[in-house]
């Protein structure tokens, strides 16, 4: 199991050389436009692109820039400076990543435990009247765009601007150090957003596979040997969960990929809102940072995922 | 869109006694014409407006200023937009500066108008006693600070946008790298000269109150003006009545500005109320930034002491115009959107296909999906209100060309241009496909539809590409190479109230480059190309106005392009501030002189 788990971050390193390389050929191939005409203003002036070309570094030869790059990245971990602010893109990753791992893990929490709740329930009791209300709400929350249920969540339930002022609104966000309640009570609402779809998908998956792991012989001889209906219970689960992990490696992703929303519409200052920010501006370097470490992390969530597909599913094994 | 047009229009009937009508294109307006210095100023009737907001204020108090976007550059010498300008101008005091409500520069740090000398190739400047920096530099501001402001923009650290375009003239611009210009003399303490090398000295004088005359003190800012770029914005001393909160070393970095997230604006206790025009009546303006738009407006309209400083979306100006108008500002004079046809290639050299365009266009179209007539006029040239030079350009009705007569789109006088241009059957004959480049965001992504459909109507073949609007003219449309048929979503705004800054540098073929080409449609008239080159220098506002407007007609009787719309910017704020835009500066909220209620 150990040699698998160096050979799997091996290939992380590998593929994260591959992301960065690519993300680095993208900015400059795609149509974005030269970052250094975007900092020359309304007329640029050829003299003065030339000369902010150079403060940039934009007038090496690419393979020169991407060698830097790459040099900085994966020796100094360190993303360069952004085109605009003159920050260290990473002391910039670095402030808001506390926002973001706020946000997405308690997301992910809210998440697994309503999405595997709410899908076992449904499963037991099928074609109940909790069943239908369950499997209707888990429709809507994977119909419903994060953009539009944050807002509708904000109308309703906002201090400042909804019609039930209960929960605090967009720009509210304090670090969990500061004030832990306001920490808290502010990321009800993005935690709700951000886990919606997914709890939803994980729900309707959950209620499915548990349904057919619940036919399965093996139960029905843990039940004909008088076993208590809650370790019955416990055994289906552990053998429908497999498909569960495997959709969890892939819903990191789209974690991340919905926090860059959730964090715009609650004004959270986190990874998501710098990432768009920068995409708006051309700052490729506050981009590629922001990009090469959500790959990152989804990466090192893959990774746990087959690890720990592994430890549920004796029948698989790694060599 | 519709039913804004409507509102508008019930208080035209309304306000018809207090204001002077102006007619408007195809038939009534909901914008009034009055006067602003020397420029006409079309404010929107029943409305809050920038140019006839009351300067009188409370003092006190904490404003919170929520905006969507971050800045881009806080550095006097390096700051070029509006929303920047917000902050500077509160923070610097350049040599001139508007007041709020007028295009009309007043001495800022100059004490008094410029003295310019015959020749026009000398500009004396005097400046106030007893303006001194924020700390931790504390001490007084003298001329010597001035100079530096402006020789730094020539360090290739700073680059600063405009000092090529507006300050050419300076003698030993050329070869200035940061270090001293030739053409900056100091005699004493209060006394600046400027020697130039032509006889532009009224132009040169106007551009003096950009923020690049704001004095920097060299002994603070030369060690980090050697920064590839400079970081002086993070540890930069204010001469304004505000400055952006920092610690003992002047650090602002992570205290008043936090990129992305905040900027804090506390009282310069240097200030001297004494020295400025400016009352500064708040105590603090405490700026978030980040969140989306429709979040931040309903935010504005509910809350009390916020205001919102960025140009509002179409459904909260209709939302604050049904429900919340005494919170709703609207200013005139926003910059001017046209629709950019290729002049040096391809059909459009043919200038009477470029008439067929213009014809056909409905440009009433363009600008109901603006937002219609409370946010926005159609044009018919291209020196907007409130610069000078707009009414002498023919006003709201303009040129009086027929292709510029109808704004809804006159079909039968396009065929016969394309006929004039040789198509007899009034539709284009030709085999190649038109590249039309656009915005993706709306409305440009409306307007380069309709103006897409018009070239289709016609019989063009078009290929239309929409892409984020800074790529949109940094690949496409700033690019000659890129050989783009149509932009139909470019837009100028001036620097300054004059129209040299409107014209020069998108219609003059010697502003003509290889990258960032402004002269979108590299229009190249050696008449007019002499017509400009006179009109830099003619002196004094009514004879600049009176030349410019003409050259601006010769530019609508050449088809070089398309305007169809006058912008206006409308703002919100809450229910407790009596907030004041700043006219010149796209009604952007004035710290200096908003106060809450």
């Amino acid at each position: 199991m150990i040699r698998y788990i160096i050979r799997r971050l091996l290939w992380g390193v590998l593929l994260l050389i591959v992301v960065a390389a690519l993300m680095f050929l993208f900015f400059r191939i795609l149509p974005t436009g030269n970052p250094a005409l975007l900092r020359a203003g309304r007329d640029p002036q050829p003299k003065l692109v030339k000369e902010i070309e150079v403060v940039l570094g934009l007038n090496k030869s690419l393979p020169v820039q991407f060698w830097d790059y790459m040099k900085e990245v994966f020796l100094h971990f360190k993303f360069g400076y952004s085109y605009y602010s003159q920050e260290e893109v990473r002391s910039l990753i670095a402030e808001r990543l506390p926002a973001t791992l706020s946000l997405t893990l308690g997301a992910a929490v809210l998440w697994i435990v309503g999405g595997l709740g709410v899908g076992v329930i449904s499963a037991l009791r099928r074609h109940t009247l909790a069943d239908r209300f369950a499997m209707g709400g888990a429709l809507l929350a994977i119909s419903a765009p994060e953009f539009w249920l944050g807002l509708v969540l904000l109308f309703l339930f906002a201090s400042d601007i909804g019609k039930l002022k209960i929960l605090p609104g967009a720009g509210s966000y304090v670090g969990l150090t500061s004030d832990p309640w306001k920490w808290f009570t502010s990321l009800i609402m993005p935690w709700i957003v951000l886990a919606s779809g997914a709890a939803a998908v994980f729900a309707r998956l959950m209620r499915s596979s548990l349904s057919e792991a619940m036919k399965e012989d093996h139960i029905r001889t843990a039940r004909a040997k008088g076993l208590p209906e809650r370790s019955v219970v416990r055994q289906g689960v552990r053998s429908a969960i497999n498909p569960i992990v495997t959709l969890f490696g892939l819903e990191a992703g789209a974690l991340l990929g919905g926090a860059i929303l959730v964090e715009y519409v609650f004004d959270i200052p986190g990874i998501g809102e710098l990432n768009y920010k920068a995409i708006q501006q051309s700052d490729f370097p506050v981009t590629q940072g922001t990009v090469l470490l959500a790959s990152m992390f989804i990466i090192l969530a893959n990774i746990l995922v087959d690890v720990a597909y592994a430890y549920l599913d004796p029948r698989v094994r790694y060599s | 869109m519709r039913s804004t047009q409507a509102i508008a229009k019930a208080l035209l009937a309304a306000s018809l006694a207090a204001v002077a009508l102006a007619a408007c294109g195809s038939g009534e307006s909901s914008s009034s014409s009055v006067g602003s210095g020397n420029a006409s100023v079309l404010v929107s009737p029943g409305y809050q407006s920038s140019a006839n907001e009351s300067l009188a204020g409370k003092r006190g108090g904490t404003l919170t200023v929520l905006q969507e976007a971050d800045f881009e550059h806080l550095d006097p010498g390096i700051s070029y937009f509006a929303l920047d300008y917000t902050v500077v101008f509160a923070t610097q005091r350049p040599l001139y500066s508007n007041e709020p409500n007028s295009n009309q520069t007043v001495p800022d740090m100059a004490s008094a108008p410029p003295e310019i000398s015959a020749d026009d190739k000398t500009i004396t400047v005097h400046l106030r006693e007893g303006v001194h920096f924020s700390p931790p530099v504390n001490r007084e501001v003298t001329s010597e600070d001035v100079a530096y402001a402006i020789e730094r923009g020539a360090n290739p650290n700073v680059a600063n946008p405009y000092l090529t375009t507006y300050f050419n003239s300076l003698e030993g611009i050329k070869q200035a790298d940061g270090g001293p210009i030739k053409g900056i003399e100091t005699p004493n303490k209060h006394e600046i000269v400027f020697h130039l090398t032509e006889p532009k000295g009224f132009y040169v004088a106007e551009a003096l109150c950009l923020p690049l005359t704001a004095p920097v003190p060299r002994e603070y800012a030369e060690k980090f003006d050697k920064n590839k770029p400079t970081n002086y914005a993070d540890y930069e001393v204010a001469t304004g009545p505000y400055m952006l909160k920092n610690d003992a070393q002047g650090k602002v970095l992570g205290i008043g500005y936090v990129p992305g997230k905040s900027a804090t604006l506390v009282r310069n206790p240097n200030w001297n109320p004494k020295t400025d025009f400016r009352p500064a009546y708040l105590n603090e303006i405490d700026i978030k930034i980040g969140g989306a738009q429709a979040v931040i407006d309903r935010q504005v309209l509910e809350g009390t002491d916020v205001v919102q400083n960025e140009p509002v979306v179409q459904s909260a100006v209709k939302l604050a115009a049904e429900h919340y108008r005494s919170q709703l500002e609207i200013s005139p004079g926003a910059g001017n959107r046209y629709v950019s046809l290729n002049n040096k290639v391809g059909p459009f050299t043919n200038i009477n296909l470029r008439k067929a365009v213009f014809a056909a266009l409905d440009r009433a179209a363009l600008d109901r999906e603006r937002g219609g007539d409370l946010v926005s006029n159609v044009a018919t040239h291209f020196i907007y209100p409130t610069i000078p030079g707009f009414e002498q350009a023919g006003g709201l009705k303009g040129p009086k060309l027929d292709y510029d007569e109808h704004p809804d789109g006159d079909v039968a006088l396009a065929e016969k241009y394309m006929k004039l241009a040789g198509y007899p059957s009034g539709k284009y004959t030709g085999t190649e496909t038109l590249q039309v480049v656009g915005a993706s965001s709306p409305p440009e992504k409306e307007d380069a539809e309709v103006v897409n459909q018009a070239l289709k109507n016609l019989g063009f073949k078009t290929k239309l590409t929409l892409v984020e609007i800074s790529t949109m003219y940094a690949k496409y449309c700033d690019v000659p190479k890129e050989e783009i048929d149509v932009c139909p979503t470019v837009g100028w705004i001036a620097d300054f109230a004059d129209p040299e800054t409107v014209l020069n540098d998108t219609f003059n073929g010697k502003s003509i480059v290889s990258t960032g080409n402004v002269n979108y449609g590299q229009f190249d008239d050696p008449k007019i190309n002499e017509a400009m080159a006179a009109g830099e220098l003619v002196q004094g506002k009514e004879a600049r106005a009176k030349a410019w407007g003409k050259i601006d007609d010769e530019i609508i009787e050449q088809a070089a392009a398309i305007p169809y719309d006058w912008e206006k910017s409308p703002r919100l704020e809450g229910k407790g501030v009596h907030g004041v835009g700043m006219l010149w500066n796209e009604g952007a909220w004035d710290y200096s002189f908003t106060s809450l209620k």
